[in-house]
């Protein structure tokens, strides 16, 4: 015989009798008493107590129904009201079996009727199969939760692991640019404040916020392709060097295109806008298609100033650093790119909070 | 239990081989179910409920005899204590009543049964 106490642990392996005669329990207590531990109650009241006070107890209620104090079935309403019959089996055990009894205490979730004079091989199969049951549906419950919480950690690790992935990208890049990757993140925190902080990110969900501050830290990813002698030039570029230095829009956005992986990111659609777009102007005198207006997407356009407003707030191989106030400035008056009204005016109700970026960096 | 013990409880109307297997094979617990069978107090409730004339009472205490009867393998009075069960529930107090007739013998037989076995294992 299969002992089911073996890897439940403690709990669940103490059967309940409820019986008013002392040779029944006895009986039921012979039986039972080499696989379960017995609790014993000698009435319908003191038996619902029991089950009532700590029903994780017990693995299975054997309950007479002629009892004084009160009767099984008046046991079984009580017990169903309060949900159990579902996660505790409950036996009748009766002499009393007809069908009036039986069908009410069927439609009170009863698991099984045994009759009385008992047959012990009988009742020993009938209640020890529903015990392995539902310890067996219980194992099988904890197991499926346990796995979901498996797959759900996995792909937090996947999204984290991808994330880790572009940003990796993204630093080395700016490290050919002998910049530190402090540019990309900057960008990533611009961007994402600008579209959650303001009627910019209007229409867009948390999550697709997400997907674009992610997508934004790709948007030079283009310059891998641009030598470095013309990526590290000091001084001014020639127009021909100029010209190869542009491609890095078109380069960045079919780099992004030729990772298959990529396309189904979610963050992809916004990288290769961005990658292509965020040198395009307002007015539509930018590189590389000369879009204008609200034909360039908002993302890009938030990239775009995000990334003009890092540049001149930091040293550059080209330039200095320009003092906060003469950045405000050369936006404001378009000497540095042609920006949406409405994007510089959300630009500049939360550019208090975006300078703190540079000063936590100066103190660093 | 021996086997003269036995032969009186089989001769008294109890299937001894039922009754042992109910117990999973104790001749212990037999022994010691039987006991208590002799302090049954449902017998004599039983019959002074028939002698003040309550059905319900009378029913009660049957229905304790009827149980303890079955678990011990009493065929004889088990299948006397259902009838006598069942014409109370009916309301038949007279039939309940003649049916001791039946009962009396049987009870004494099994009681002395018992008796004897207890005495003879002193």
């Amino acid at each position: 015989m299969m002992h089911p106490n073996g890897d439940q642990g403690p709990l669940r392996e103490t059967l309940l009798i409820v019986d008013d005669d002392a040779i029944n329990r006895a009986i039921l207590e012979q039986i039972f008493s080499p696989d379960y531990h017995i609790q014993e109650a000698e009435n319908g009241r003191d038996g619902l107590q029991a089950i009532l006070s700590g029903p994780e107890r017990f693995c299975a209620v054997l309950l007479d129904v002629v009892m004084p104090e009160m009767d099984g079935l008046e046991v079984l309403r009580r017990l169903s009201q309060a949900g159990l019959p579902g996660r505790l089996p409950i036996f009748l055990i009766t002499a009393e079996a007809n069908d009036r009894v039986l069908h009410e205490a069927y439609g009170l979730g009863v698991m099984d009727v045994i009759s009385k004079p008992v047959v012990p091989y009988i009742v020993q199969r009938r209640v020890q199969s529903v015990i392995e049951l539902y310890q067996a549906r219980r194992s099988l419950s904890c197991k499926v939760e346990s796995q979901q919480a498996r797959l759900l950690r996995q792909a937090q690790e996947i999204i984290r692991l991808n994330q880790g992935m572009v940003e990796a990208l993204a630093t080395a890049i700016e490290f050919r640019s002998e910049e530190s990757g402090a540019h990309v993140q900057r960008i990533h925190d611009i961007t994402r404040h600008l579209l959650s902080r303001t009627e910019l990110g209007q229409g867009l969900s948390p999550g697709e916020i997400e997907e674009i501050a992610l997508a934004s830290i790709l948007h030079d990813v283009g310059k891998i392709a641009v030598p470095d002698a013309i990526l590290n030039k000091p001084g001014r570029l020639t127009p021909e060097e100029f010209a190869v230095m542009k491609t890095h829009t078109v380069q960045g956005a079919r780099l992004l295109g030729q990772i298959p992986q990529l396309r189904r990111y979610g963050a992809y659609r916004y990288a290769a806008d961005i990658a292509r777009h965020h040198h395009e102007r307002w007015d539509g005198r930018g590189y590389p298609d000369g879009l204008k207006g609200d034909e360039i997407s908002v993302w890009a356009q938030v990239v775009s100033l995000a990334d003009v407003y890092d540049a001149l707030s930091c040293k550059r191989v080209y330039k200095d650093a320009f003092p906060r106030e003469r950045v405000l400035e050369m936006i404001r008056e378009g000497e540095c790119g042609v920006f949406s009204p409405r994007l510089l005016a959300c630009f500049f109700s939360v550019e208090e909070e975006l300078s703190r970026l540079y000063r936590k960096e100066e103190q660093a | 239990m021996n086997l003269e013990q036995r032969a009186q409880l089989e001769a008294a109307g109890v299937d001894v081989g039922q009754a042992l297997a109910r117990m999973m094979g104790s001749e212990a617990l037999l022994e010691r179910l039987l006991g208590k069978f002799l302090e049954e107090p449902n017998y004599a409730a039983l019959c002074a409920a028939l002698e003040r004339g309550e059905p319900e009472a009378a029913a009660a205490a049957a229905h304790g005899l009827k149980g303890a009867c079955g678990n011990l393998s009493m065929t004889a009075l088990y299948g006397l204590f259902t009838r006598q069960v069942d014409a109370l529930r009916a309301g038949e107090l007279a039939e309940a009543e003649r049916l001791m007739e039946e009962i009396a013998p049987a009870y004494a037989a099994v009681t002395a049964a018992i008796r004897g076995g207890a005495d003879g294992a002193r």
